[in-house]
């Protein structure tokens, strides 16, 4: 059984990516890579949904870390999910990581903030 | 045919080529007193398989006649066709797969008129069999054989040389036929029987599951034994869950063969689909219910299912008119308790109350089909006291499986499928010494591992969340600087003293300068987790020492 999953779904304006499971060194890099090849030019930016990770390590962070540096240079934002009660705030707080994006607590939410972000190159 | 329905009544003196229908009454002279017809009336016969038996009555027929070529062929019901399916003298007839179509040639107008038929010379008659007129054969005589009324097949025998065959030759064949018939077709409805056994046995093999996953936390052991006679429809699974968790599965489809084993792979997918959406054992159950309802065929099965918790032991299960779980520990052997259940499928709106409980370091649960409990004149309590009895003292899943069997399952003639799955709950050692290899897909392992011997030491949830991640990442640092070229391992040691708990991980590489400023990310997780952390850095490797206190509960 694999330790993570991602499950890839495309909003009119945003691609959701919702994680699932344990992220570490054995498959954060195919995670990142999963998500930046799924997202559209078009699309403001990704949601990455990590309410159903259980587990999150450095590797994960830094994987976090390079999805927000690819999507900038697409003038791309990525919005996190993060409930209050996640482990993943758990894993940032010891890491002594700046919040690598804007955190919304829920998926409608995150979609809320690009649908009333103005589009792209406007 | 009109014009040789005629002749029936003629049986001698016939001009070439010509056919005679001969009369189907019973012979004047009593056969049974005739030296050859104890060939026929061997009661040994019976005891064959359909193919040395048909090859045992050519034999006995070709000696009792002196005649050159014996053959029978079977009826094919969907077909319509009788087929050679043994011959002596013409054994092409067999090897080319002959088929001769109801009513036409020779044996396809035996078989559809029911009566027996002489050729005096294949020449000159109605034969489509063109191996017979290869073979040089002159005359023939053939007869139905028929069972209880039913055509099943025709008997016939050929010379190469002109002969006249008569009453007393077609007496001795229709003594064979009598003989042969019934004991053709009880050997190929054991035939066809066997094969649908075969196939069950196949398919519910191949839906069951291949090998059991290597997990943490949980030892497995599983017995599944297909009924002699009839395969029903038993299962088991067992299946990882997200969080560290572990389903089990057995299960009784009501019915028996082919159908039951296809069900019961349904069954055995739509509960694994529904367990990994996280619903917990009563309400997966429940919703396999359900989809038994949906299902056009009435169906219906009894299922026990439960959800081991390998992070903190605790294990939740329901049943669905199925027998109660057994539980082995050191002490004692207990029969759990569960709420009755309908059965999946037996009425709308079935519930299936969930229970909890503690499966301590070292018990056993072990989940079981009725037919290893079920003896005919038996209570029913009676024979799961006696499961009880069997499994008492094992110390192994593995162990409690062979007892069950060794008491229960009986030498010969088991009359209902058996499966039998045991899981014990992980003996957890006071002091972990683990040796593992440095690779990423590792770090999971150890998680577990560690999460649960944590558990077992008293450590609550932040304790245990802060630990794991620094561990881990001590265990990531570990991998990711051990020499590529051979395999390499490092080591984890644990420990817990008067509410401390000290993690140790040693590598044998070096630890290089973190680099780029997301990599100093583990060793700030590492410091930020625990209470005190030293680091020993040598010629011969890396050694983490990690000190945290518990919080108190």
């Amino acid at each position: 059984m694999s330790i993570a999953d991602v499950q890839l779904t495309l909003a009119p304006n945003a691609l959701i990516a919702r994680v699932t499971g344990e992220v570490d060194m054995s498959n954060a890099e195919d995670v990142g890579a999963t998500v930046i090849k799924a997202t559209p030019n078009e699309a403001q930016g990704v949601v990455l949904d990590l309410s159903g990770v259980e587990y999150l390590d450095s590797a994960g962070i830094y994987v976090i870390y390079g999805i927000r540096a690819s999507l900038q240079a697409r003038g791309q934002a990525l919005i996190l999910v993060i409930p209050s009660a996640s482990p993943v705030h758990d894993s940032l707080r010891l890491a002594g990581a700046e919040r690598p994006g804007e955190v919304a607590e829920a998926v409608d939410e995150a979609i809320a903030i690009f649908d009333n972000a103005p589009p792209p190159g406007s | 045919m009109a014009d040789t329905r005629r002749q029936t009544q003629r049986a001698h003196n016939l001009g070439p080529g010509q056919v005679v229908l001969l009369p189907a009454e019973p012979i004047a002279e009593p056969i049974e007193d005739r030296p050859s017809s104890y060939r026929f009336t061997d009661p040994r016969l019976s005891e064959l398989s359909i193919e040395q038996l048909l090859v045992e009555l050519l034999n006995r027929v070709q000696e009792a006649l002196e005649v050159d070529t014996v053959a029978i062929l079977l009826l094919d019901v969907d077909s319509q066709q009788l087929v050679a399916r043994a011959a002596i003298g013409i054994e092409e007839e067999v090897e080319r797969g002959v088929r001769i179509p109801l009513g036409r040639g020779f044996a396809g107008r035996i078989a559809a008129e029911r009566v027996p038929i002489f050729i005096a010379d294949v020449d000159h008659a109605d034969v489509l069999n063109p191996i017979l007129r290869e073979k040089g054969i002159v005359s023939l005589l053939g007869v139905p054989l028929i069972v209880e009324g039913e055509l099943i097949g025709v008997l016939h025998v050929g010379s190469l040389r002109p002969r006249e065959f008569g009453q007393a030759e077609l007496g001795v064949l229709q003594l064979a036929s009598a003989r042969a018939a019934p004991a053709i077709e009880h050997a190929r409805l054991s035939a066809a029987l066997q094969h649908e056994h075969d196939v069950s046995v196949a398919l519910q093999r191949s839906l069951l599951p291949k090998r059991l996953a290597e997990m943490v936390g949980v030892k497995v052991a599983t017995r599944y034994l297909p009924a002699r006679e009839e395969v029903g429809g038993d299962w088991y699974d067992v299946f990882e869950l997200p969080r560290g968790r572990v389903g089990v599965v057995i299960g009784d489809v009501v019915g028996h063969g082919i159908s039951a084993a296809a069900l019961m792979g349904r069954l055995r997918t739509a509960l694994h689909s529904y367990a990994i959406e996280g619903h917990g054992p009563g309400r997966t159950l429940e919703l396999v219910d359900r989809f038994v309802q949906s299902l056009d065929e009435s169906a219906m099965a009894t299922a026990a299912y439960a959800v081991f918790d390998t992070y903190t032991s605790v294990l939740h299960y329901a049943t669905a008119g199925h027998l109660p779980p057994v539980v082995v520990s050191r002490s004692e052997t207990r029969v759990l308790d569960v709420t009755p259940a309908p059965p999946l499928g037996a009425f709308p709106y079935g519930r299936c109350p969930e229970h909890e409980l503690s499966l301590e370091s070292g018990e056993i649960l072990v989940l079981y089909t009725d037919g290893l409990v079920e003896r005919r004149g038996i209570p029913l309590s009676t024979g799961i006291e006696a499961l009880a009895a069997a499994v008492r003292g094992a110390a192994t899943p593995e162990d409690a499986c062979a007892s069950a069997f060794a008491d229960l399952v009986p030498l010969v003639g088991l009359s209902d499928d058996v499966a039998l799955v045991a899981l014990q709950s992980a003996i957890v050692p006071s002091e972990l010494h683990l040796t593992l290899p440095a690779e990423p897909k590792t770090l999971s392992h150890v998680r577990r591992v560690l999460r649960r011997w944590l558990n077992e030491r008293g450590a609550g949830e932040g304790d245990i969340a802060e630990i794991t991640i620094a561990v881990s990442e001590a265990c990531a640092n570990a991998i990711e600087h051990a020499y590529a070229p051979t395999p390499a391992t490092f080591e984890l040691h644990g420990w817990a003293n008067d509410g401390e708990i000290t993690v140790t991980v040693r590598d044998d590489g070096q630890w290089r300068p973190p680099r780029g400023h997301n990599r100093g990310r583990g060793l700030s997780i590492i410091v930020a987790a625990m209470d005190d952390v030293q680091i020993d850095r040598t010629a011969d490797g890396t050694e983490v020492v990690m000190r945290r206190y518990l919080a108190r509960k």
